[in-house]
């Protein structure tokens, strides 16, 4: 994976009201991290850091102003819930040829068997590899699978030097059957009978239908306002 | 439709509406998502109704999940009832969700057909919705 140089600032002041004028300033503030030392509190460019951030496990290059260079990998990133900007990095500091436990996604490809349903069970796997080396993705084909096969993280092929961190026979990906059309029409229509849902009726039925369906509508209400009645005198 | 079995207070207070999503704001299953802008009570009726939305335009091949369950009851007073006498009867049952909830995600393996899916599903909800796509690697 190719390292993306972002230059990086020392913070001196904390706490939520710096860090939110940060923020205004289009940084992110960020904090780096590991091999025992003190943390290093530094903001970095907003529009670089989104960016950089699209990759899984980015290798970044920090030019931290004062403070020399550090190679990172992002562990932890805070986003507002709604708009979905950055609002805070947790930076893991690596050394080139150091070995790291990161989470990878798994890409699936090809087309299973017609009426089969598939499920992703895992969209990442864990797995260990060397900071400067991190597979962007895992492929896994499910071309042609049939019903009831299933894919388990042993069996996903991993790059040379990346070892499996996790449970072998963890599913990746579920191959079942998908529900016959008669199961599913069944399903939805007893589903819409309890819900009340009322469905359209065909275009010839429609002026005594839509008379009917007001009625019934409008009765229910009307109903209940009788129980309520009845029950409040 | 989504009732809970057994509720240990048949008539609570209102829940609040203050303050954004705390968890649940990310995809947890599937490649495609409905994330709330707006924070709203959504009733059960509201849940299933989408959920048969979304299930009759994708028909087969493709899995729903639904990340909110409808746990609160909301009581009402009668119509032209005077005021006192207690608190109303139980009317609905609701899921309090707020900002940036993910309420409902589906997998299935054509884009197009996912999102006219969730679009529908999003008509039948009280709040303003967007749909959320799984990025591959993004964090």
């Amino acid at each position: 994976m190719a390292e993306l140089k972002i230059a990086a600032e020392l913070r001196t002041e904390f706490g939520k009201g710096p860090a939110r004028r940060i923020r205004r300033a289009d940084r992110v503030p960020a904090v780096l991290y590991g091999h025992g030392k003190d943390p290093v509190h530094i903001s970095l460019p907003g529009h670089d850091t989104m960016l950089a951030l699209r990759t899984a496990n980015a290798l970044l290059n920090l030019d931290i102003d004062g403070g020399g260079t550090e190679l990172a990998i992002p562990k932890h990133v805070q986003r507002d819930p709604v708009k979905g900007f950055i609002e805070h990095v947790d930076l893991l500091a690596v050394r080139r040829g150091e070995k790291v436990i990161v989470d990878v996604p798994v890409l699936v490809q090809g087309e299973a068997a017609p009426g089969a349903l598939v499920t992703h069970e895992h969209s990442t796997l864990r797995v260990e590899s060397e900071a400067t080396h991190i597979p962007e993705r895992l492929e896994v084909s499910i071309e042609g699978l049939e019903p009831g096969s299933q894919v388990q993280a042993g069996d996903v092929p991993l790059p040379a030097g990346v070892v499996l961190q996790m449970e072998p026979d963890a599913l990746v990906v579920g191959i079942s059957a998908a529900p016959s059309p008669e199961e599913l029409e069944a399903e939805l229509a007893a589903a819409e009978a309890d819900a009340g849902i009322e469905r359209d009726a065909p275009q010839a039925e429609t002026a005594e239908d839509g008379d009917a369906v007001e009625g019934s509508a409008a009765g229910e209400p009307g109903d209940a306002a009788g129980q309520d009645e009845a029950s409040g005198s | 439709m989504l009732i809970p079995r057994r509720v240990r207070h048949r008539k609570q207070h209102h829940p609040t509406r203050r303050g954004n999503a705390k968890g649940g704001t990310a995809l947890a299953f599937g490649d495609f998502g409905i994330q709330a802008v707006e924070g709203h009570y959504v009733t059960n009726r509201q849940i299933e109704s989408a959920r048969i939305a979304i299930t009759r335009h994708i028909r087969r091949g493709g899995k729903v999940w639904i990340n909110i369950y409808p746990d609160r009851p909301l009581t009402k007073k009668p119509a032209e009832t005077r005021m006192g006498s207690g608190k109303g009867s139980p009317e609905w049952w609701i899921a309090n969700v707020r900002p940036g909830r993910v309420m409902f995600e589906l997998s299935y393996p054509n884009e197009k057909v996912a999102r006219e899916a969730l679009t529908r599903a999003i008509h039948k909800l009280p709040m303003k919705c967007k749909i959320v796509r799984r990025e591959a690697g993004e964090f």
